[in-house]
């Protein structure tokens, strides 16, 4: 938000400014690692690093069990806020 | 034959004392000399003492006595016998000392400029400080490797606890005792001689010291320093000779070489003579060798200095104690006089050690080292300053975009942090240059004030390399088909240099048909909500930016401030436009206006103060009517409404009503409060005409836009302001809505009684209540009574403060009628 430099073109110019349009909206964010988090983008930069709010994050794990049989846990947990590095954000989507 | 040559024969072995070549191969000739001499006065009947400077013809100076010295330290000090080996382990034995060599190089590195080596001879020998300052660092930190005790394995150093090592067979300790004393007197040797015999002191008898030890009578034992009882009888004449010369003996004995600390008071009569004689010098003797060996005293000759008189009690021992020169005289003391002649020595040996410990780094930086330190200080200074020196806000503000809004909402006095910096770097330049230009006399005065200008010009290179860095992004090399991008952590290296086409105009022009047909649709309701947001930014980056109020006189002052305000009125046309607030409004749509689309955002509603604080009166009635007219459409109204069945709206909801009455409601408030009545009517009458008023009035936000209108009107009919012609028309306006609402008075409250805050509805029934005729105030007292007894009832369950504020909630409302809930007892 500190850049006043591009301050006013306020039109779609870059895959970024899509992003733009979501901040301070719920996102849903998928990660490399199976996690998925959703929550209120806060901050973005134009590495893909985000800072979210009240964020739930959903991490998939699969598990072997008895029978050989793959199942899926998820484990779920809730964060007040959160920085995402940029290098393990595979999509952001608005959460409409 | 040892490995070194060493003659391993012990001492009892030895068959006379002039066979005893100790512990070197070399021999010491000034012992035999001083030895033959020291004959000489005695057979003379010289009944002078012997002086060691008389004696000592300077040629020990110049031998180099710190190379052989410490041969039994890193050998295992264990004099020439067996246990060194041909297998003996240099590297560990000298790791063992390591420390102590490197701190002996520095000192020695340190004073060595100061004393020329080996020039004292006896004719000119250096005064007594000097001579010691010199022989000190030879022995720096060594006395614990003297004793015979020292088990160099051992990590755990048992002098540091004061404790006695063990000692080994006297034969050989007996055996380094010889070599040491041959070499030089230990202080800890001669203090342990004197402890053993402190009150027999005989006639002084001539001896030279202290090559002239080994030719002493009685044997000399090494012996363990707190164990006095070990000691050998010392002949006390050989300090006797020292003594008389004023030779302050508590020179040679440096603080830091006494892990035996400080004798207490109870070991009185043991007390170190040296101690006892340091009493009547001057504190500044004892400064520690560096100070000495910076300012070398005048050299006298030694051969003319009558032995000082006994110097008087000044420096800091200025209690009425006698002077005490010898031994005896401290025998003939009170034990009192004794016990404080201990403290006061005990005090000052500790003062010493305390300066020494802190002038080891005296003296290693000299001044233009000290600037050459400033010089990088300050370039760092400058360096993180960035460019300071430029006066481009815009740059400051990116730079630290946060704390400069954060210290502007505080009100923060100064304007431009970066200030402070450049002063403070300014002034200490200036300073510092005053400073050294007022000593214009002095000698270092051109070299001072080649530092200085070097200083400033070096400053004044980083602020430019600072200046042109940011403009030279590229390198392109004649030849290269590339391009060097430069980067740091403020320009990152571009790695894609798109460049942005010119005419985004033209492309925005052919995108806007698509955006005008779905003018609220998500997306371009978020891409007004950026545009609104960069234009906001914009203007307040210019109200920072704000040139001052401009001059009369001041021509260019007056056209900056016109184009200053040119500026922000365009500024303030792309704000209006990107609000859309004019969009034509289509009855009947389902598509919100794109303006109320705006509002239903949560960055929206955040934005409604911002915008307020730069749009004219005009603009904020406009704002206010859109919303009005668009009252029952806002999403806190539409989304708002009561569901059967559920007490109060969804999380998401309740959130975007608290969001919007605490961001646009009161905006919207400070409007109306100063809004003319003709205005407040015309809105109440969009109310009616536009807006579902029943629907309106079962939301909080609708009912506070209608509080705030009734409320309005009740000050400017209290105010006398209105004239009888609009309070005729608000008259009518409000019957209408009076009639309109009555039906659903009830309704209009919150579902259920314990559904939380119910007071904005008193509110807005107390601004009906004002407003209403009697007549009206009946109906509306029928209207809501079952709710006031219901809330009274439901108060009396409540605990007495919730219960109060409920009641006090209702009061409002009977109040605004004339009544009072006490009423309803």
């Amino acid at each position: 938000m500190a850049d006043t430099e591009d301050a006013g073109t306020s039109s779609v110019s870059e895959p970024l400014d899509l992003v733009r349009l979501s901040l301070d909206e719920i996102v849903f964010v998928k990660l490399r690692g199976d996690r998925e988090l959703k929550g209120r983008l806060h901050a973005y930069d134009s590495h893909c690093n985000l800072v979210l709010g009240d964020v739930e994050e959903t991490i998939y794990v699969v598990e072997d069990d008895d029978n050989e049989e793959e199942t899926i846990r998820t484990i779920k947990k809730q964060e007040e806020m959160l920085f995402v590095r940029g290098d393990s954000v595979v999509l952001i989507s608005p959460q409409a | 034959m040892s490995f070194f040559g060493f003659d391993t024969t012990l001492p009892r072995d030895r068959a006379s004392l002039n066979d005893r070549r100790g512990f070197f191969e070399a021999p010491d000739p000034f012992a035999e000399v001083a030895r033959a001499r020291a004959q000489a006065h005695q057979d003379a009947d010289d009944d002078d003492v012997i002086d060691f400077e008389d004696t000592y013809d300077g040629l020990g100076d110049q031998l180099n006595d710190d190379q052989d010295a410490f041969n039994d330290d890193t050998f295992g000090g264990a004099g020439g016998a067996g246990p060194v080996g041909k297998d003996f382990d240099f590297f560990g034995k000298t790791a063992q000392v390591a420390d102590a060599i490197g701190e002996e190089q520095f000192r020695y590195s340190l004073q060595k400029p100061g004393v020329p080596a080996g020039a004292p001879a006896a004719a000119a020998q250096p005064p007594a400080e000097t001579a010691l300052a010199e022989a000190q660092p030879k022995r720096t930190g060594y006395e614990k490797y003297q004793d015979p005790g020292y088990i160099p394995d051992l990590q755990a150093k048992s002098s540091v606890w004061g404790m006695p090592s063990k000692p080994e067979p006297t034969s050989q300790s007996q055996s380094q005792m010889m070599s040491q004393a041959r070499r030089m007197m230990s202080l800890e040797e001669v203090e342990a001689q004197l402890r053993r015999q402190p009150a027999s002191i005989p006639t002084q008898l001539p001896v030279s010291l202290p090559h002239s030890m080994p030719a002493l009578p009685q044997p000399i034992q090494r012996v363990h320093m707190p164990l006095p009882e070990d000691f050998p009888q010392l002949p006390p004449e050989i300090l006797q000779a020292q003594f008389a010369k004023g030779v302050p003996p508590q020179l040679l004995h440096q603080p830091p070489m006494t892990p035996e600390g400080y004798p207490l008071p109870a070991h009185a009569p043991n007390m170190p003579l040296h101690l006892l004689q340091n009493a009547n010098l001057p504190p500044q003797h004892m400064v520690g060798p560096q100070r000495q060996a910076m300012s070398p005293a005048p050299q006298r000759p030694q051969q003319q200095q009558p032995p000082p008189p006994p110097q008087g009690p000044r420096g800091n021992n200025t209690q009425q104690m006698p002077v005490i020169t010898n031994a005896q005289q401290l025998m003939h003391l009170t034990e009192e006089q004794r016990m404080a002649y201990f403290m006061e020595d005990a005090k000052r040996a500790k003062r010493n050690h305390k300066i020494f410990l802190l002038s080891k780094g005296n003296g290693l930086m000299t001044p233009q080292d000290k600037n050459f330190i400033t010089r990088i200080q300050l370039q760092q200074l400058v360096a993180a300053a960035g460019n300071m020196a430029d006066s481009d806000a815009e740059a400051v503000l990116a730079e630290d975009f946060y704390y400069q809004v954060y210290s502007q909402i505080r009100g923060a006095p100064r304007q431009h942090p970066h200030q402070p910096l450049g002063h403070f770097a300014q002034t200490y330049l200036l300073q510092t240059g005053n400073r050294l230009g007022g000593h214009g006399s002095r000698r270092q005065f051109q070299s001072a004030d080649n530092h200085m200008q070097r200083m400033q010009q070096q400053v004044q290179r980083a602020v430019e390399a600072a200046k042109q860095k940011p403009k030279n992004k590229q390198l392109i090399i004649e030849g290269s088909l590339g391009k060097i991008s430069f980067s740091n952590a403020k320009t990152p290296k571009p790695m894609l240099n798109i460049k942005r086409p010119e005419s985004s105009e033209g492309a925005n022009s052919a995108k806007k048909p698509h955006t005008d047909l779905s003018l609220s649709d998500r997306k371009s309701v978020l891409t007004n909500l950026e545009g609104v947001y960069s234009t906001l930014m914009e203007m307040e980056d210019m109200e920072r930016t704000m040139p001052p109020p401009p001059d009369e006189n001041d021509a260019e002052a007056i056209q900056k401030h016109m184009e200053w305000r040119q500026n922000i009125r365009s500024l303030n046309q792309k704000l209006w436009r990107e609000l859309k607030v004019m969009e034509p409004i289509v009855p009947n749509t389902n598509t919100p206006h794109p303006f109320i689309a705006f509002l239903s955002y949560p960055k929206g509603k955040k934005a409604i103060p911002r915008i307020f604080r730069h749009i004219d009166q005009e603009q904020r009635v406009t704002i206010l009517t859109m919303i009005v007219v668009h009252l029952d459409s806002l999403d806190v109204v539409r989304r708002a409404q009561p569901v059967p069945g559920e007490t109060q709206p969804s999380l998401a909801v309740r959130e975007a009503i608290e969001l919007f009455s605490q961001a646009v409601m009161p905006s919207l408030l400070g409007y109306v409060n100063e809004a003319p009545f003709n205005i407040i009517i015309g809105l109440l009458g969009l109310v009616i005409a536009q807006t579902h008023v029943q629907m309106v009035a079962k939301t909080r936000i609708g009912l506070g836009v209608l509080t705030m209108l009734l409320s309005r009107a009740e000050i400017v009919k209290e105010a006398g302001q209105a004239t009888e012609r609009d309070w005729q028309q608000w008259v009518e306006k409000f019957n209408v809505l009076f009639d309109t609402l009555e039906p659903t008075f009830a309704d209009i409250f919150p579902s259920s009684i314990n559904a939380g805050d119910d007071m904005y509805v008193w509110q807005f029934l107390a601004a009906v209540g004002i407003g209403a005729s009697p007549e009206q105030q009946q109906r509306l007292v029928i209207a809501v009574k079952d709710r006031v007894m219901e809330t009274v009832t439901y108060s009396k369950t409540l605990p007495a403060d919730m219960a109060s504020q409920r009641l006090n909630n209702v009061n409002l409302f009977m109040r605004a009628i004339g009544l009072d809930v006490e009423l309803l007892g």
